[in-house]
């Protein structure tokens, strides 16, 4: 067959991701369209492919197909870089509402085929992906149910941006056999992981600092599999399913680590759009960096020292440059305003007197006097008024306008009045603060299951990630982990290693537990005290001890209600009675029950306060003898428990007194 | 005073083993042509320790004492008895003798046959400071020899052993049977510390370099048993623990309870002000966060064993078996070439032997074909005999015309004439009587012992 002649390399682009994410960006064109550094995001991507070597490309997109088809023409005619030996066909419609729908559209088009690289629009790599697809072919040589290679970078793991993953890898051929994406706002204490995953290999890597980009060389079965998988909605659910049903599927996934010198990154979110940003104006994703033509083949930017990337056509004067700007032609920045980490689009105006730091403007942008911006982004031919102060991850949405002398912080804002529920066509109104600014608040832009092409986790709440400080969260994490690890110590100390005493002890408290729930015959109660007692050997000292110390530990006495523990310890003592009784009766046993109660005193607060009530109640009902108590108090360490001591010093007092005068009087407390 | 002190631990008793120990101390179990703990003390020997701690039970401490005697030793031995009714873990056993221990020291299991170098252990020990190291094989030394006597579902314990790749540093070792269905990896485990290699096919070789500080806290866990299952899984995860702020005194408490500040693992720990100095200048950081070793105090390491070292743990019937079936042909790589196979006091008259090890005074007959197999001290083999694949112990008597497969013959045991055995047990002191056609069965004089599978 003439195809297998020469086998092109083909990729599949998938364009209009992420929508729910770039809200309010994203309801005026493709995300894919996004300007990145002042460059289409689909143009890394685009870029990233060739440079892989590939042949033909299928971007396939949704909601935006005529615009998409208008960029790659406009690429084409003015020989962007990524038009060489590389052919581009935008395919798609608007039937297609997730990742799966794209795959099942593919495989009945039947364009595809060999093994192909998948890559989201969205992605921003210099990776040669050349040897992870030999490395994918020669897998699927050897192993027939080959369904996919997946692309990991290794990162250090301080910022989650949702593209965090943990994952087990069989360490001789590199299979996958777990999979966990890391919640974005939240930090696992554990991970629990299956069993067998470890006990059927003999070594298993686990990598936590892993980094998915999207990246991903299919097989041809890749896509059939989401033909009979109508339930994959997802990559994820790709993965996942061919994790659960390995053998019913008959598919492997297999894994490749990008080298630690080759970059790559998902912007799917407005943390991960500020992170690469700055990668990029680091030059980490060289030679994707600004001062290199990346797609009309002209240098637009002069590249200066703190990776300053001026325009030659824009008006600034290099003291307003602090670090890591990229300014485009066109702008014109006024007097006393200091930019720095930002980027400004073309034909951008900036007033007098304002801060620019981690600011994100896109072309015709007009900011005027006095404003602080701080962790935005701000839309194509948007205004500013004077006297602004625009922080903590705010969106401006294209030509809004801001009034003057606004506080803006964790708010997007878009230049409609109204905006329609995608589901139940419910118009909401949006809180007005100017002629042509509203504020489209988190629940008011609808579920992120019903946007389009959505692979957000089910968990993550119903918020749009916003920027934000990139460092912050790295104290918070270390002071986290710090936090728990003590707390784990702290719990792991308290907890002994269960010895007999412990175990009887537990058996005890059960029984006696039972027994004063159930209200059963006391004589059964003894019965499994002393079964238990047999079972561990305890020495009938042990048992008196035990026995009253778990009728204290009982939870009603424990927790009593009202905290009134008086009440409970009478209520117990009135059914459990006979069960004590028949452990302490001598002397010896006495002081055995005094011991205990020694010992629950240090333990529980509430007995603490009442001591000598209790230990008199125990007197009056006949438990403890006078001279047990007497000898008891004897033998207190006069320093150790001092305050036992103390709280009994009257009781033994009186006690003493009576004695002498022979007074049987009883008085209730 | 010496850098290392050696412990070898002799007095287990071989609970795995009840069909070959018969009434003998597990540590003299005949392993070619040596008793078993001869394989460790040599190995010490090897490595240029002169003098060892042998923790033995008392009521065999004697017995031990005597058969060391007539081995080629050249170790000076100091016998440190446990009583022999106290049911003693290894940890306990640790303890006992904790007054023995000076220095930093090994602890090695009277069980280990290996020729593995111990010093990539010793020196990753001494290179990072470390609390403990510990020797890792790569498992399936017996897994081509069929277990004799009747099939029993043999399920070998396993470890999990979680390694950071980069450092070699543990994360856990727990026994797979503890855990349920999953795993429970702890985040700061993976966070910042890269790879994570989980291996479940690795047989720690029960060989610990261990920090004098160890004992002193292990005195402190009185609880504490044992040594594989609780001490190292405790120590392991001590490793991360952050050292508690000094003693406030709890004012809420009216009893002013005196906490034990002792009671942590850190205060163990002989990390001085001037350590911290160190620490703080050196330019040396493995990890991934700021501090070296994460400002860990306390640090673990699994060395694994290089692939073509020999290793095994001769813990139970089939590793005895096939210790002793394979010992001809490792047997220079385990020891060199300077001990002989072949006992000078052994009769061996047969010209039919390949890869045999006969002990003193073993009597092997002429007309008789004996392949990959041992033979104790004083057995007899009278003529035309097959002997393949099986272990003859001291005193037995195999008798003519039989034919003997993938055996284990007891201490004086007999086996009458033309009998055909395969895949059996002989128990010590049975007779086989004559012409028995035996498969895959053990046999035994009454029920000596309970058979108890704990697992």
């Amino acid at each position: 067959m003439a195809q297998f002649e020469k086998e092109i390399v083909q990729a599949v682009l998938i364009a209009d991701n992420n929508v729910w994410n770039f809200k309010p960006l994203s309801d005026e064109g493709s995300t894919a369209l996004l300007p990145l550094v002042n460059v289409r995001m689909l143009d890394y991507a685009l870029m990233a492919l060739n440079r892989s070597g590939v042949e033909e490309v299928f971007v396939y997109t949704s909601l935006y197909r005529s615009s998409i088809r208008e960029h790659i023409r406009a690429g084409i005619a003015t020989d962007a870089a990524w038009s060489f030996k590389m052919t581009v066909h935008v395919i798609g419609g608007e039937g297609c509402r997730c990742f799966g729908d794209a795959m099942r559209d593919l495989d009945n088009k039947a364009l595809i085929r060999g093994h192909f690289i998948l890559l989201g629009a969205d992605t921003v790599t210099n990776a040669d992906l050349r040897p992870v697809l030999e490395q994918h072919k020669r897998q699927a040589k050897f192993d027939k149910g080959t369904a996919a290679t997946l692309v990991f970078k290794e990162c250090a793991n301080n910022v989650r941006t949702g593209n965090e993953v943990l994952i087990a890898v069989d360490r001789r051929n590199d299979r996958l056999h777990y999979h966990q994406r890391l919640r974005m706002h939240h930090k696992e204490n554990r991970y629990q992981l299956p069993l067998d995953v470890f006990l059927g290999n003999s070594c298993v890597a686990l990598h936590h600092n892993l980094l998915d980009p999207q990246i991903a060389i299919g097989s041809p079965s890749m896509l059939s599999l989401f033909n009979d998988n109508f339930d994959f909605q997802t990559r994820d659910d790709f993965v996942r399913g061919l994790l659960i049903n390995e053998e019913l599927l008959d598919s492997r996934i297999y894994v490749a680590l990008l080298p630690a010198a080759q970059y790559a990154h998902k912007v799917n979110n407005w943390p991960a759009y500020q992170l690469v940003s700055r990668d990029i104006i680091n030059r980490w994703a060289y030679p994707f960096v600004p001062d290199i033509g990346l797609y009309k083949l002209q240098q637009e930017y002069v590249f200066h020292k703190d990776n300053i990337y001026k325009s030659p056509e824009a008006h600034v004067s290099k003291v307003a440059l602090l670090q890591n700007v990229v300014i485009e032609a066109g702008s014109h920045v006024d007097s006393g305003s200091v930019i720095s980490d930002s980027v400004i689009g073309a034909n951008c105006r900036i007033g007098k007197n304002c801060r620019l730091t981690n600011a994100f403007l896109m072309a015709d942008v007009t900011v005027m006097d006095n404003c602080r911006l701080e962790h935005c982004v701000v839309g194509e031919g948007a205004i500013i008024n004077e006297d602004c102060d625009v922080s903590a991850g705010c969106v401006l949405g294209a030509k809004s306008v801001l009034p003057a002398k606004k506080t803006l912080a964790k708010t997007l804002i878009t230049r409609t009045p109204s905006r329609r529920r995608s589901d139940d066509e419910v118009v909401v109104e949006l809180k007005s603060i100017g002629p042509h600014a509203y504020i489209v608040s988190d629940l008011t832009t609808g579920d992120p299951e019903d946007s389009e092409c959505e692979d957000l986790l089910p968990q993550q709440p119903l918020s749009i990630p916003k920027m934000g400080d990139l460092l912050a969260p790295l104290d918070e994490i270390s002071y986290c982990s710090d936090f728990s690890e003590d707390d784990e110590d702290a719990s792991r100390a308290v907890t002994p290693l269960p010895d007999d005493t412990n175990i009887f002890l537990g058996e005890v408290i059960d029984s006696l537990t039972r027994g004063f729930r159930e209200k059963s015959n006391p004589d059964f109660l003894v019965l499994e005290i002393n079964s238990s007692r047999y079972a561990y050997n305890m020495s009938l000292k042990e048992v008196n001890f035990n026995v009253v110390k778990a009728v204290f530990g009982m939870q009603s006495i424990v927790e009593p209600a009202n905290d009134n523990v008086l009440v409970a310890i009478n209520a117990a003592f009135k059914q459990l009675g006979p069960v004590v009784s028949n452990y302490i009766k001598s002397e010896d046993s006495m002081m055995d029950c005094l011991k205990a109660l020694e010992d629950v005193y240090e333990e529980n607060h509430l007995v603490r306060g009442k001591i000598s009530q209790i230990v008199h109640y125990l007197y009056d009902k006949d438990f403890v003898s006078e001279s047990a108590i007497q000898a008891w108090y004897a033998q207190l360490d006069e320093e150790e428990h001092a305050h036992l001591r103390q709280s009994l010093a009257k009781l033994v007092a009186w006690l003493d007194q009576s004695s002498e005068e022979d007074d049987d009087e009883e008085d209730d407390d | 005073m010496t850098e290392f002190q050696a412990v070898v631990f002799a007095a287990g008793r071989g609970t795995r083993l009840p069909e070959v120990l018969g009434d003998a101390p597990k540590c003299l179990l005949p392993v070619g042509p040596y008793p078993l703990i001869w394989y460790p003390l040599n190995l010490l020997q090897q490595h240029n320790f002169t003098e060892v701690i042998v923790v033995v039970l008392e009521q065999e401490k004697l017995e031990i004492q005597s058969a060391l005697e007539n081995t080629p030793l050249k170790l000076r031995l100091d016998y440190a008895t446990i009583p022999s009714d106290g049911d003693f873990g290894t940890a306990d056993s640790l303890r006992y003798i904790y007054d023995k221990i000076k220095s930093d020291f090994l602890v090695v299991s009277c069980d280990l046959v290996s020729n593995v170098s111990l010093y990539p252990l010793i020196n990753k020990f001494r290179e990072h400071d470390a609390a403990l190291a510990m020797l890792l094989f790569p498992s399936g030394f017996e897994s081509d020899v069929v277990m004799p006597g009747p099939k029993s579902k043999h399920k070998p314990e396993r470890d999990l052993i979680g390694i950071h790749a980069a450092t070699q540093r543990l994360a856990f070792v727990s026994a797979a049977s503890d855990c349920e269905e999953t795993l429970n990896i702890q985040r700061h485990l993976l966070k910042n510390r890269g790879r994570l290699d989980v291996y479940s096919r690795l047989v720690d070789a029960h060989v610990y370099v261990l920090k004098k500080w160890v004992i002193d806290y292990l005195r402190r866990k009185e609880n504490i048993s044992t040594f594989k299952g609780e001490f190292l899984p405790h120590l392991i995860k001590k490793q991360h623990s952050k050292r508690p702020p000094k003693t406030v005194q709890d004012t809420t408490s009216e009893v002013g309870v005196v906490t034990k500040n002792e009671d942590h693992v850190l205060h163990y720990v002989g990390h001085t002000i001037l350590d911290q100095k160190i620490t703080q200048t050196s330019l040396f950081n493995q990890s991934l966060s700021q501090s070296p070793y994460h400002g860990d105090i306390v640090r673990c390491y699994g060395i694994q064993a290089p692939r073509d070292a020999i290793g095994v743990r001769v813990n139970n019937t089939l590793s005895f078996l096939a210790i002793n079936r394979k010992l001809a042909s490792i047997w220079n790589n385990l020891c060199g070439e300077k001990h002989p196979l072949i006992s000078p006091g052994a009769v061996v008259k047969s010209t039919q032997t390949k890869e045999i090890i006969a002990a003193d005074n073993a009597k092997l007959s002429e007309k008789t074909s004996l392949n990959f197999s041992v033979f104790g001290p004083n057995c007899i083999i009278s003529p035309k005999n097959i002997v393949a694949n099986s272990l003859i112990m001291s005193n037995a008597i195999v008798e003519e015309g039989c034919n003997i497969d993938n055996c284990i013959i007891g201490h004086r045991a007999q086996v009458k004439s033309g009998s055909v055995l395969k895949n059996c047990i002989i128990g010590p002191n049975y007779v086989v009587e004559e012409g028995t056609h035996s498969q895959a069965v053990h046999l035994s004089n009454a029920d000596q012992f309970m058979e108890i599978d704990i697992q």
